[in-house]
């Protein structure tokens, strides 16, 4: 099997992606692909020092069974809120967005 | 792990599968390509699960993420307007490499300290037994109110998605 630091890097190459995404992109549900890229970067790295632990433990499994719980949700009301602002102002292009601004 | 193959080749595979996958649900040019992409890089998440003992992880992965979120995604894509869904527009030039050089350093600097600690980092797993029905009395034993918590969460959630897609007539 392959060191545990190797699985620290392809999760940290997982959250550079979705930071990428994160700060550059405009579209809503693409900033919700990154949000979740980012939660699975998490993720990984939970099981990964859980496995490498010694002795092992299912802790990290069960906080990851939260986390992925908690991802589902954040998606719901995330679309759910994507969808409003969409009926809206009939865009869904972040930069637009900004009716708060004074 | 029994596989027919060296480890270290399904590892590289995963990567690559991930990695590529995640790039392109950001890159692709339609979003509905972009979601299956996304679909993909979530099953190369729940193969590093399998890979790492943990195939009841996997399943929910695979469950959750590609048959809930992705679908409930490619459902939001197709409610908004189409040519809305794609329009997306880099923005300027400078934007995109100021977001490209904030990503690739903080990946980056992660990756070195990892690497740097990596002597000190276990480099083989020790041998584990961790069957599935372990998991439960940790679940409802070890974190009973977090469990209670999360189901009031859930059914929180659910009304408040309900309420805000929900159609004034």
């Amino acid at each position: 099997m392959p060191s545990l630091v190797s699985y620290i890097i392809v999760s940290a190459a997982l959250l550079g992606i979705g930071i990428y995404g994160l700060s550059v992109k405009r579209n809503a549900i693409r900033i919700l692909f990154a949000v979740e890229l980012i939660v699975n970067a998490a993720n990984l790295n939970f099981i990964a020092f859980a496995r490498y632990m010694n002795p092992p433990t299912v802790s990290g499994q069960v906080i990851v069974f939260y986390s992925i719980a908690a991802a589902a949700m954040e998606a719901a009301v995330g679309l759910a809120l994507i969808l409003v602002a969409f009926r809206l102002n009939s865009t869904i292009d972040v930069r637009k967005l900004n009716k708060l601004k004074g | 792990m029994d596989l027919s193959v060296p480890p270290d080749i399904t590892f590289v595979v995963l990567t690559t599968v991930t990695l590529l996958a995640a790039v392109m649900a950001l890159q692709a040019k339609e979003l509905i390509y972009g979601a299956i992409s996304l679909a993909i890089s979530f099953i190369g998440i729940a193969g590093f699960f399998v890979s790492l003992d943990a195939p009841y992880l996997a399943m929910l992965q695979i469950a959750v993420y590609v048959g809930a979120v992705v679908i409930l995604i490619l459902f939001t894509i197709m409610l908004v307007r189409r040519e809305e869904a794609d329009k997306d527009e880099a923005g300027e030039t400078g934007e995109s490499a100021a977001g490209l050089w904030l990503a690739g350093l903080l990946a980056v600097s992660i990756a070195g300290i990892a690497a740097l600690a990596g002597p000190n980092l276990p480099a083989t797993p020790p041998p584990a037994n961790l069957p599935v029905s372990e998991l439960g009395p940790v679940l409802a034993g070890a974190y009973p109110v977090p469990l209670i918590i999360l189901a009031l969460l859930l059914s929180g959630a659910l009304l408040g998605a309900l309420v805000l897609a929900k159609v004034d007539r």
